[in-house]
């Protein structure tokens, strides 16, 4: 991995178009401005993740994996509970 | 003139070239810019949207406002700039579909919509905080609710 020390105001660029700034840095916190082409896609990591795994997840389903018909709701369901 | 395609889970798949629907950027880690929205279980809400060079490839999804009443999707800034899409309007929302084998259990993903327009679609972040990855479909009160 390339590491590089970097003070706000400052830039790394990544190939021909994408440029990275460091806007600024506050305590723990880091502050990045991204440009970058229409195609090329950003995500905060935990996002990308999560989505990832949502998705893969949903891709796994069997053809008859959904329920023809709503669950009904549990037998013991307690109606004060709103 | 229609098309097929091939789908390891309902055979061969006829469909109007119309109905294809381009993904420019895909769907986050998957394969696939090209997918059809198919109705293989009529009138449960549930379509598929499968890919059309993948035959592996489907994901099941519903329309998330048949589902929840107070969804509301706001798209990430850097959504905007990079789809185009500034807002929903004339566009048809989907999210998609973690099926489980207790149907109790089948939750929606309401932090990351599909949003398609004029034969285009984008998976797009909802910066809605009230937007969870895994909502449930069917929702019951669970312990919690009911004692609070």
């Amino acid at each position: 991995m390339l590491i590089l020390t970097r003070r706000p105001g400052e830039r790394v660029v990544i190939g021909d178009e994408i440029i990275v700034t460091v806007m600024g840095v506050s305590g723990h916190t880091v502050r990045l401005g991204i440009a970058a082409p229409q195609g090329v896609q950003i995500y905060r990591e935990e996002i990308w993740l999560a989505v990832k795994e949502e998705n893969r997840a949903a891709a796994s389903a069997a053809a008859d994996a959904l329920p023809a018909t709503p669950p009904a709701p549990p037998a013991e369901k307690d109606d004060e509970g709103s | 003139m229609s098309l097929t395609f091939e789908s390891i889970r309902f055979g061969t798949v006829e469909i109007e070239p119309e109905d294809v629907i381009e993904f420019p950027l895909g769907l986050i880690g998957l394969a696939g810019s090209r997918y059809v929205l198919i109705d293989r279980n009529p009138g449960t809400g549930f379509l598929w949207l499968h890919a059309v060079e993948h035959p592996a490839l489907a994901l099941p999804v519903v329309c998330p406002q048949d589902f929840f009443s107070d969804f509301s999707l706001e798209i990430a800034a850097e959504d905007r700039e990079r789809t185009g899409i500034e807002d929903t309007a004339g566009a048809q929302l989907y999210v998609t579909v973690r099926a489980t084998p207790n149907p109790h259990d089948i939750t929606a993903n309401l932090r990351a919509p599909l949003v398609i327009r004029d034969g285009r679609g984008y998976q797009v972040i909802n910066t809605n905080e009230d937007a969870p990855l895994q909502a449930p479909l069917f929702a019951v009160p669970t312990q919690h609710q009911i004692a609070s």
